[in-house]
């Protein structure tokens, strides 16, 4: 099967970096900081693969880069460095987006088409539902923002797209025109996934979507992101530091530590049978 | 070889230079140095070049305060000349304090013969309204606008909303009108009605009522904006789409008078305003226009005269 997303060399430096920036950090040096210009390599030098209809996890402590990389591919930031290319030949809907070369990086798209492209083809969760939702825009004001920026013009047809979205993620439809901020926390993610679904995206990127959430309300979130990835079988990436949750939704995981990426396998294995230091330290420190 | 441009004294008609009125000799011919009229000039090209796009300016200090048409008034200084007729509108009316100030500031620095007769006018300085009357080819109306920047409702930002301006991201205008459309069951803007000119650009049509905003579309004069203190002018020329965000099921709709007339001069399809009597409490309408609404009535009212201004209830 041919991956659906290539994700190459990418690298997001903070600082003016040297010469020395990639010698002296990463996994081995213990840090991710240059010690001579004082730079802090976010990531570096990540390259994976996601195959259509896959979850992928990617697991590692705090600053080790990994929202990093999902936000990166959400073009919330400029990378310093890498290549982003999606091949949607046969997987998704090939009249959006038009014009998405399989060869083309990504990142060097004006910010119109990415926008596009990021608006089209893909959808994201925050972990903090005030980054991926306006608070003082009704939760189908929320989903229409998508559906307008693709094109939507038909009041009616997207207010009913957005109440079967809410449906689809237990929100009450009768609900959907208040404030988001007025929501729970559980209730919130599922606004986000709602509307990070609106326009049938082709990868979805969550981003530590149950942190801060009591362990009831976990559960359902992620009885539901499981079954809707299963019912639209959207290419998923799942950032996380809680292993159940990649145990839970992942078939194949990423461990990423001080930037880097430092073991790679399928989830059981890697859960199993860690063989990177690390991810021993990461698998015996669970509770 | 270098272009050999007109001199600064060539510019300026005789008999203003040799003068010896009052405003005459002090100041420069319309007010504004040649400098300042050069860069409000060119600025003027580069907003018509690039319909409905915003393009900075340097603003000068005007004898009127910020607000009261400052960059209106600019416009029409830099653009004008010996042989130009001046109106200047303010809420469709020629008389208002504001309307009467800026003519007679005009008048005074260039002696142009000033009028009421939208017909006869050249140059139409306009604030919020725009002239019943069809405009013509070589006219020009210049709009003093509050807030040239219509993502302002939206957006704060400056650097973000020229963002927005670049990439044409306007989604979150429309979801402002979405989100109108789910408490209210309709787009309550009723003036500053964001319009999309010539497929690219959102603008601020200044606080025109709806009813005029239809009159932007391809239309026969040259329409110039300028807000003074925000510093901005841009521009509509003649014959550009401009088109005012609707939804499929949701058109743009002008104001309805239903069968409602002028109670002065008796026209309707006309713009009309809303006049309560304090001592009767009887509330009656006028045509807006106060200078079109004086023609129907010399030529004898409109084609009903019979008819009443007065609301049905």
């Amino acid at each position: 099967m041919k991956p659906i997303l290539h994700v190459r060399n990418l690298t997001k430096r903070y600082g003016k970096g040297c010469p020395e920036c990639f010698e002296s950090t990463g996994p081995l040096r213990e840090t991710n900081q240059c010690p001579r210009c004082l730079s802090i390599l976010a990531c570096r030098g990540v390259s994976f693969n996601l195959f259509p209809g896959e979850v992928l996890g990617i697991v590692g402590e705090s600053g080790s880069g990994k929202s990093t990389v999902v936000r990166l591919l959400h073009f919330d930031f400029e990378p310093t460095e890498g290549e982003f290319r999606l091949s949607l030949n046969g997987n998704g809907n090939p009249d959006r987006a038009p014009g998405i070369d399989p060869a083309q990086n990504l990142f060097t798209l004006s910010a119109f088409r990415r926008r596009q492209v990021r608006n089209d083809l893909m959808g994201i969760v925050y972990q903090n539902a005030r980054m991926g939702l306006r608070m003082k825009v009704s939760a189908g004001g929320n989903i229409a923002e998508r559906l307008l920026m693709a094109g939507g013009r038909h009041v009616g047809r997207m207010r009913q797209r957005a109440a079967d979205l809410l449906t689809q993620t237990e929100v009450p439809v009768r609900r959907m025109n208040e404030l988001p901020r007025n929501f729970s926390g559980g209730m919130q993610q599922r606004v986000q996934i709602a509307k990070a679904l609106s326009t049938r995206p082709a990868v979805l990127l969550l981003d530590e979507v149950t942190t801060g959430l009591d362990v009831s309300v976990q559960a359902r979130v992620l009885d539901l992101i499981r079954s809707l990835q299963q019912e639209l079988g959207v290419a998923t990436i799942v950032v996380s530091h809680d292993l159940g949750v990649i145990r839970l939704l992942t078939s194949r995981t990423v461990v990423m530590r001080h930037g880097c990426i430092v073991e790679e396998g399928l989830s059981d294995q890697i859960l199993e049978d860690p063989q990177h230091p690390y991810t021993q330290l990461l698998v015996n420190s669970v509770l | 070889m270098k272009p050999s441009l007109p001199s600064k004294a060539a510019l300026i008609p005789a008999d203003w230079r040799d003068s010896g009125s009052s405003a005459r000799g002090r100041y420069s011919y319309a007010f504004l140095d040649e400098g300042a009229k050069r860069e409000i000039r060119r600025k003027m090209l580069k907003a018509v070049a690039i319909p409905g796009c915003q393009v900075p300016f340097g603003s000068r200090e005007m004898p009127i305060a910020r607000g009261w048409g400052t960059g209106g008034l600019q416009l029409t200084l830099a653009l004008i000349g010996p042989d130009d007729v001046l109106k200047v509108i303010d809420q469709g009316s020629d008389d208002s304090v504001n309307a009467v100030n800026i003519k007679k500031f005009v008048r005074q620095v260039t002696g142009v013969t000033v009028t009421t007769d939208t017909r006869a006018a050249t140059l139409i300085q306009t604030r919020h309204r725009i002239p019943e009357e069809p405009l013509r080819p070589h006219q020009l109306l210049i709009f003093q606008v509050p807030i040239p920047e219509p993502l302002r409702l939206v957006e704060p930002s400056e650097r973000e909303t020229r963002r927005m301006h670049a990439e044409a991201d306007y989604s979150r205008m429309w979801l402002y009108l979405y989100e109108d459309i789910v408490k209210f069951n309709e787009i309550t803007v009723a003036a500053r009605y964001p319009v999309l000119v010539n497929r690219r650009h959102l603008m601020d049509p200044s606080p025109i009522p709806r009813w005029d905003v239809a009159k932007l579309n391809q239309g026969e004069a040259l329409c110039l904006f300028c807000a003074g203190r925000e510093k901005r002018i841009y521009a509509v020329p003649p014959h550009t789409e401009v088109a005012p965000l609707s939804f499929e099921d949701f058109a743009f709709r002008v104001e309805e008078f239903g069968e409602r007339r002028c109670g002065r001069c008796g026209s309707t399809g006309t713009y009309l305003d809303e006049v309560i009597d304090d001592a009767t409490g009887r509330r009656t309408y006028s045509c807006s226009d106060t200078a079109y609404c004086e023609k129907i009535r010399k030529r004898g009212g409109a084609t009903r005269p019979g008819g009443s201004g007065e609301a049905p209830s």
